[in-house]
């Protein structure tokens, strides 16, 4: 049968494709055109979010210097922080990847709610809206975290209260991804694939979604907690009439640990999708990295309160939360060693997508190492709000999850767009951001322990030097993302054509053409086994068999 | 999936009806995680206060409350029966439990408003109010939502929408109700009780 | 007929990158072991030495683990590279699982683990004041403010601004909070932080909690004070010193401290203008003012406003206190301190200025206009 004849049947479940500009791409139902909508909107937040890091970095060159007024620097890594962790970063691993490739790797034709999808994606642009729209009134300059008192005083204006609303909506947009991505996990996987069967992406993206669902719902009630404290003058956070700052802190970690998790979880399985494809081999400890998410997902919602060790935390909340954060290290370690593994006795080709993967482990390990550091109670108390803090956040968020963002971005680009992009510039752009990052990031542990705090817009001289070598290196690190914008550039106007399987690998959406058909596969495919065994036939019926089993790159 | 195709076997809309249960589902439980919030700020500032209720702030009436918690769980078995009409195909019996149940919810929200008039404490004023207040007001926000939906979902029943095999909206509202009933019974413990 | 030789798992190549990669984490981990510490941050207190050793620890099993997670990347990927002659879809081993590696990774990570949260644990009485912990001999109060500590002394009358003295060797318990004078959470305290690098003490100070910690300081010295909990626009700017004196030094300062207040409280002396000199209140103004204030217009704000035409300003004929802007009203305010509605300007007395100060920095604010 024809598609078109398909179209008509109703048992297929083909729908007829959106036929005008708006259905096709502004208010899209399809899950892989909200991906991109997602992409470019994240993207957008992100090169912002970025600039107003480069804007602090210029500032902090030199102590005492008067490149940004100090409120203004306030406001910066404010919205930095705001920006990076819910525009960016959530919406990227979720919103943009998991819509991308989580319904095609199981099987799909879409998620379970499309129309919520949509939804959600279109909460982000309100919420940017929102978010940057503070600046207008002063924007909150308490950092990402907002904590009160400090948080309610600041003059504010409309700013506090818009950036609760912003938040708040992208909070909802978030709980909305996260159910329906649970729900398309649970009940659409394609006939065959069992749990054990699923890609490692989707266990990844499963467990996200678990953990946005859960979490986010409480920010949303902490968020509002603190409007109505500002607005509303109901005693919360206000000690003169009985409320409580820690309790903010409380409810804001509850959160917002778990969503440290949220971000990183995706790149891990991105990680995952990676490295079997460019060592053609399958992925060492499938069960083990695949339980462990499971186990990283609940045990998250009991460490949040490493971050409140200075607190004044009763003693055995302390331990608990020590002990707690100690444990959840462990399963963590466990992935990195079997992805290293992994690469043992593989066919290594080392293209960008492997490359990034490659920097996300050198780097994640180090972030990974540190955050032991810091789960010591009385090693903390040397840390805490620390540069040495600011130096591990970016080596698992920066080095982490954007690192496993770009490693995506280079390996499902020629799926998303039909384009190779160019392996020279992306060489390129890896080694400049690899080195630049470490560069940057890596003497903020130093002068962290030394004693430099964090959300200062200046400092003690003797750690000038210092600041500005990282200073310099975070320019040469900006720029490096520009070698990618060109590349992107180039590959939309020139890029040489990708077929369906330009790296031999073995996941469900290599099984289909580049870009991927609306309907995404003509026939539900039937899966008959794991996605990694390398060198056994594909593990599919249903699937046209003729497609390239070899990497043409 | 679009529900515009109109001879949908029934396996398949068995898997679409399963697929929204789940996702009302999760839902109900993320809602259950914003008052869970609530009520862990309420317990933290009743724990670091030294006298509770506040200097100068009386506890909430408990037999007007207590009536009213008889209301709503009455309500709750109201839309029960109501259920049970429309599977078996009774559809006055639906329409009377149902019209039954938004009375009742109704009434509870008359309670709730007649309690927040006569107390002294306002939601600003104290820790208590600002517990007690926000709880109570969200959920009865949540009740006010329900009746809407109980509403809404008659006037579909009405017009025929719904049949004795498929009728997930009425499903969704009646497990909405129930969840009203679920977190109220939390509360009243928690506020008048304990 | 089978006739290959089956490759042993773990080959010479393998066993030599593993050497290589010892080696490295052992000069690694002599380093961890060996490393001054306190040359670079001094070890001022009994609980430094002890917190010092449990970044030792960590960086002690973190050095072999970076090492060799690096270490295999970067040898498996070169070894196993796909070569130009090996066929496009040539394939890597299946191994996939092995039960006792897997095992071996999750149970020593576990156990490192375990000690680290023992060791962690015992640590803790140091300073904090458990069950366990070591009786101080006095108790302090630390209270910061915005954007100063204050100090209260047993004994002592008047509160020490920003210079906590402390003699050698002795326990103390400091019970830390954060106050203002103002009880509405729009202008009243926020959260703090006293951390002291040196001693490697760090302690929130949070408005309507008071939490005690233990110090007892074994090095003579001065040491700062950081804020390193965002507290508002004077955060970058708040700081203060520990002096940590001999026994004799310290029970000297304290009996000039009780004299100083002694004499304050006998007699306040009014504030004498004349003689203030215009550049010693300049170099006082950029050492201290500067922080929250510009010599610039009013409306160039940073927490208070710009100074510059403090005494002829037509859009601004009074002061923040409500007093039309004459010297010894601008002295008032120097002495008193003030509210403003961005902050508070601390008094005099937090801000460590002599009456001379307050002369010179009156002086100082009158040639401005000119």
């Amino acid at each position: 049968m024809s598609i078109s004849e398909l179209e008509q049947h109703p048992a297929s479940h083909i729908h007829p494709p959106p036929d005008t500009f708006i259905k096709k791409y502004v208010f899209s139902l399809d899950h892989k055109v909200i991906a991109v909508q997602y992409f470019v909107t994240a993207g957008l937040f992100l090169v912002f979010a970025g600039l107003l890091a480069e804007l602090m970095r210029v500032q902090l060159m030199g102590p005492n210097n008067h490149v940004l007024s100090t409120a203004v620097f306030d406001e910066a890594y404010s919205l930095h922080g705001t920006a990076m962790v819910w525009l960016v970063g959530i919406p990227l691993v979720t919103g943009a990847f998991g819509n991308l490739i989580m319904p095609v790797q199981i099987g799909a034709r879409d998620v379970a709610f499309p129309w919520l999808n949509m939804l959600s994606f279109w909460m982000l642009p309100v919420a940017g809206i929102l978010v940057f729209s503070s600046l207008l009134f002063g924007a909150p300059q308490a950092g990402w975290t907002e904590y009160p008192p400090v948080s309610l005083q600041l003059p504010l204006g409309a700013s506090l209260s818009l950036w609760c609303a912003g938040v708040f909506v992208i909070g909802v947009s978030s709980t909305i991804t996260g159910l329906n991505f649970l729900v398309t996990i649970i009940k659409m996987r394609a006939p065959g694939m069992t749990y054990t069967r699923m890609p490692l992406f989707v266990w990844a993206t499963g467990v996200t979604a678990f953990l946005s669902m859960i979490a986010t719902a409480n920010l949303s009630a902490a968020l509002a907690g603190l409007f109505i404290q500002h607005v509303f003058g109901v005693p919360l956070y206000d000690v003169g009439r009985g409320g409580a700052p820690v309790l903010w802190q409380h409810v804001f970690w509850f959160y917002s640990h778990p969503a440290v998790y949220i971000l990183i979880l995706p790149a891990f399985g991105i990680v995952s999708e990676v490295i079997p494809t460019f060592v053609r081999r399958p992925i060492f400890g499938y069960k083990a990295i695949a339980y462990s998410s499971a186990a990283i997902g609940l045990l998250s919602f009991m460490v949040w309160a490493h971050h409140m060790f200075t607190s004044g935390l009763q003693h055995w909340e302390q331990l608990f939360f020590m002990i707690l954060t100690m444990v959840i290290a462990v399963p963590t370690g466990i992935k990195i060693f079997s992805w290293v593994t992994t690469l043992w006795r593989g066919k290594v080709r080392l293209d960008s997508p492997l490359l990034f993967v490659l920097g996300f482990l050198s780097t994640f390990t180090l972030g990974g190492i540190t955050g032991v550091m810091l789960a010591s109670v009385p090693a903390d108390a040397q840390e805490h709000a620390s540069y040495f803090v600011v130096a591990h956040i970016h080596y698992v968020l920066f080095g982490g999850t954007i690192f496993g963002i770009f490693a995506g971005l280079y390996y499902w680009w020629p799926k998303m767009t039909g384009r190779m992009l160019d392996e020279r510039l992306g060489k390129w752009h890896f080694w400049i951001m690899y080195l630049a990052f470490n560069l940057t990031f890596l003497p903020m542990h130093w002068v962290g322990l030394l004693g430099m705090p964090r959300r200062v817009a200046t400092y003690d001289p003797v750690f000038a030097g210092t600041n500005m070598f990282v200073s310099i290196s975070s320019f040469v690190l900006a720029a490096s993302i520009l070698i990618f914008i060109i590349n992107a550039w180039r590959s939309a106007r020139q890029g040489e054509p990708a077929g369906p399987n330009p790296w031999g690998a073995r996941t469900l959406e290599w099984m289909i053409p580049s870009p991927m058909p609306y309907y995404n596969f003509r026939d539900i495919p039937i899966v008959l086994s794991g996605p990694y065994d390398y060198g056994k036939p594909l593990p599919y019926a249903n699937i046209s068999q003729d497609l390239a089993m070899v990497p043409v790159h | 999936m679009a529900t515009h195709v109109t001879t949908v076997s029934d396996p398949e809309y068995q898997e679409v009806q399963s697929q929204r249960l789940l996702g009302f589902l999760f839902f109900l439980i993320s809602d259950c995680v914003i008052f869970g919030d609530f009520i862990f700020s309420y317990l933290y500032l009743r724990n670091a206060a030294p006298v509770w209720p506040p200097v100068g702030i009386e506890r909430p009436y408990l037999y007007l409350a207590a009536v009213n918690s008889v209301v709503l769980f009455g309500s709750g078995a109201t839309m029960h029966y109501a259920m049970e009409g429309i599977r078996r195909a009774r559809l006055r019996q639906f329409v009377s439990f149902t019209v039954l149940t938004i009375i009742l919810g109704s009434m509870f929200l008359g309670g709730q408003a007649y309690e927040y008039t006569h107390l002294r404490d306002t939601w600003a004023g104290s820790t208590f109010g600002a517990s007690f207040f926000t709880l109570t007001g969200l959920h009865g926000f949540h009740v006010f939502i329900g009746v809407v939906f109980l509403i809404v979902v008659l006037l579909q029943t009405l017009r025929g929408t719904y049949t004795p095999q498929r009728h997930f909206g009425l499903t969704a509202a009646t497990l909405y109700w129930h969840f009203v009933d679920v977190i109220w019974v939390a509360l009243f413990f928690l506020f008048y009780i304990y | 007929m089978k006739q290959e030789k089956t490759e042993p798992l773990l080959d010479a190549g393998f066993w030599r990158a593993v050497a290589v990669m010892a080696i490295i984490s052992a000069a690694l981990m002599w380093g961890v072991v060996v490393m001054p510490i306190d040359r670079y941050l001094p070890e001022a207190s009994t609980v430094s030495k002890p917190i010092d050793d449990l970044f030792r620890f960590c960086a002690f099993f973190g050095a072999p683990i970076f090492v060799f997670v690096n270490g295999f990347l970067l040898y498996f990927a070169i070894r196993y590279r796909h070569r130009a002659d090996e066929p496009m879809d040539a394939v890597g081993s299946d191994i996939h699982e092995h039960h006792g590696l897997e095992l071996t990774w999750t149970i020593i990570p576990s156990i490192l683990m375990i000690v680290l949260a023992v060791l962690s644990y015992r640590v803790i009485p140091l300073y904090y004041p458990t069950d366990q912990a070591v009786a101080s001999a006095v108790t302090l109060e630390a209270i910061g403010h915005k954007f100063y500590y204050e100090f209260r002394y047993p004994g002592l009358r008047q509160s020490v601004m920003n210079e906590l003295h402390l003699p050698i060797g002795v326990p103390v318990t400091i019970d830390v909070t954060s106050a203002e004078e103002s009880p509405d959470v729009q202008t009243g305290a926020v959260i703090h932080s006293f951390w002291v690098p040196e001693f490697r003490v760090k302690q929130d100070m949070i408005p309507g909690m008071v939490i005690p910690i233990h110090v007892t300081p074994d090095q003579i010295g001065i040491f700062r004070i950081v804020c390193s909990e965002f507290c508002g626009l004077g955060h970058s700017h708040m700081w203060g010193k520990v002096v940590v004196q001999s026994k004799e030094d310290f029970d000297k300062w304290y009996a000039d401290q009780n004299r100083a207040a002694a004499a304050e409280a006998a007699g306040v002396q009014p504030i004498s203008l004349a003689g203030g000199v215009a550049s010693a209140g300049q170099t006082l103004f950029n050492a201290k003012c500067v922080v929250c204030h510009n010599a610039a217009p009013f409306a160039q704000r940073k927490v208070g406003p710009g100074l510059a035409d403090l005494f002829d300003d037509p859009d601004h004929p009074d002061l923040v206190t409500g007093k039309t802007a004459t010297p010894s009203n601008v002295a008032d305010i120097l002495v008193h301190g003030a509210h403003g509605d961005m902050g508070v300007m601390p008094n005099m007395q937090a801000n460590g200025l002599s009456s001379k100060d307050v002369a010179d920095l009156v002086a100082y604010l009158q040639t401005l206009h000119h």
